[in-house]
């Protein structure tokens, strides 16, 4: 789900549209693609028609909160290994004790800071980057091997 | 042997890659796969990964898993030796290179040939001795200080950092050339803050290994504290975590390990590395717009911690009329609504 070159592409997913409109221009202004989503149903269809590095998902959605979202996102063997982050009140112990058990990379907490939205951003990036550089190592050796040369 | 035990036990070398990087992260899989995978090659290794992370423990499963496990595995941390030692340290040195030379000695490639070379914190290594291991990757010999012969040298080298090695070689203070030869293979360990679904595991793990040491004795970690494990952004990785399941298991009075029993640093959710704000000037001065606006966001942030996200109540404890604290808010960086309220800042 990952690319190497372009621009990370952050799904921002609330139903109120006003926050994500927020949340995206920021998360453009800091160089990253950002792409819209109003409802669980739609996060999941993007997710499962197009490439998406991070979800941002809210937890408090009405109809499919966060945690189904997440747990459909899990289930799926093409979206289960995008990191989501999930974005919670501060002190609800209980949602990210769930949200830990369904699988989330990280939390974030409302109010959502610039600074901490692009830090948590950021680690899931570059635990993709390692990801790329592991496939690769792996890759190289491979072809080493097939080659028969003994480094 | 008892169930425990063998959980923990060595069954096979295999392990050894197992124990060195714990987790089912998909990239932690990944990487010790990369790590079995490259211990049957003789592939220069390039290990990145931040303090804690376990570098040194990945290079020795590398060579515990290689064909070179029965010889010598020899670690050497770059940035401890005094740049003036390093060279003779690594290459050795004949009788009278220099004062204090009284006899000549043998160098710790030397020692690990047939073995494995550990090259801990390579970004320390001073440019003019980085030309000289240039030299022994590409040549594959060794010439001890004050020497004019060379002697064949078959050492694997390991080398690793814990900072951005590029970073480096665009700064100038890291050779290029080297850097690539060095990074035939590279291997870069994710902070844990990157990766901590992993984090109830390795508790997990670090908990087995106290309950093989202290028999009989059991804990529980409870929801609430793991949460705060979990949520914590470890600075010293997995060396940090262990460290800190061993203080909470000595410190633990009953069995249970719960919120009240972790630092206040850990559960405070004090997360964000602040930047610190000094009360001198200091000789290259400040910049005063970046602090104020430090200050307003760290008090802004408290302030609204305190009233669960009420800003009326937030700007009343700053002392601001709401439309105020709202521009600050905004100016500070808060870029979506908080709590309940749907409305927009």
């Amino acid at each position: 789900m990952e690319q190497t070159d372009s621009v990370p592409r952050i799904m921002v997913v609330d139903d109120d549209p006003d926050t994500v409109s927020i949340l995206a221009r920021h998360l453009q202004r800091e160089g990253f693609a950002a792409i819209e989503a109003i409802s669980g149903a739609e996060c999941l269809r993007i997710a499962q028609e197009r490439p998406v590095d991070i979800i941002l998902l809210d937890l408090m959605m009405p109809d499919m909160d966060g945690f189904a979202v997440c747990r459909a996102l899990k289930e799926n063997p093409r979206t289960a290994e995008i990191p989501v982050i999930m974005i919670t009140a501060r002190d609800d112990l209980d949602a990210r004790a769930e949200g830990i058990r369904l699988g989330v990379s990280d939390f974030l907490a409302k109010p959502v800071f610039r600074r901490q939205l692009a830090s948590r951003i950021r680690a899931q990036l570059d635990m993709l980057a390692a990801n790329r550089a592991t496939e690769a190592a792996l890759d190289k050796i491979s072809s080493h091997t097939r080659n028969g040369e003994k480094k | 042997m008892t169930a425990l035990e063998s959980k923990l036990a060595d069954p096979g070398l295999k392990s050894a890659a197992a124990q060195a990087l714990i987790g089912e992260h998909p990239t932690i899989a990944k990487l010790r796969t990369l790590v079995e995978r490259v211990a049957t090659t003789d592939a220069t290794v390039l290990i990145t990964g931040e303090s804690g992370s376990g570098k040194e423990i990945i290079a020795r499963a590398v060579h515990d898993l290689s064909r070179r496990r029965d010889r010598a595995f020899v670690p050497v941390n770059c940035a401890a030796i005094p740049h003036e030692l390093l060279e003779s340290e690594m290459f050795g040195h004949e009788r009278g290179a220099f004062t204090g030379a009284a006899a000549p000695r043998h160098g710790l490639f030397s020692s690990a040939d047939g073995g494995t070379i550990f090259l801990d914190e390579i970004g320390e290594m001073p440019l003019q001795l980085q030309a000289k291991l240039l030299r022994v990757l590409e040549d594959g010999v060794v010439r001890p200080v004050g020497s004019d012969r060379s002697a064949k040298v078959d050492a694997r080298v390991i080398a690793a950092s814990n900072a951005d090695l590029l970073a480096a070689v665009k700064k100038g203070s890291f050779r290029e050339d080297l850097f690539y030869r060095l990074q035939v293979i590279p291997i870069i360990i994710p902070p844990l803050r990157e990766r901590r679904s992993d984090i109830p595991l390795l508790v997990e793990h670090f908990l087995d290994k106290m309950r093989l040491r202290l028999p009989g004795r059991d804990w529980v970690v409870t929801r609430e504290a793991m949460v705060h494990l979990w949520s914590y952004d470890w600075p010293g990785n997995v060396r940090e975590l262990e460290n800190m399941v061993e203080r909470l298991i000595i410190l633990c009075e009953d069995s249970v390990i719960d919120a009240a029993s972790l630092p206040a640093n850990l559960v405070t959710g004090t997360r964000m590395v602040q930047t610190r704000i000094p009360t001198s000037l200091g000789e290259d001065g400040v910049n005063l717009n970046a602090l104020v606006r430090e200050l307003e966001g760290r008090m802004i942030n408290e302030a609204l911690k305190q009233t669960g996200g009420n800003k009326q109540a937030a700007a009343r404890l700053l002392g601001l009329k709401r439309t105020t604290f709202s521009a600050k808010l905004r100016r500070c960086g808060v870029i979506a609504p908080s709590g309940n309220g749907r409305e927009e800042l």
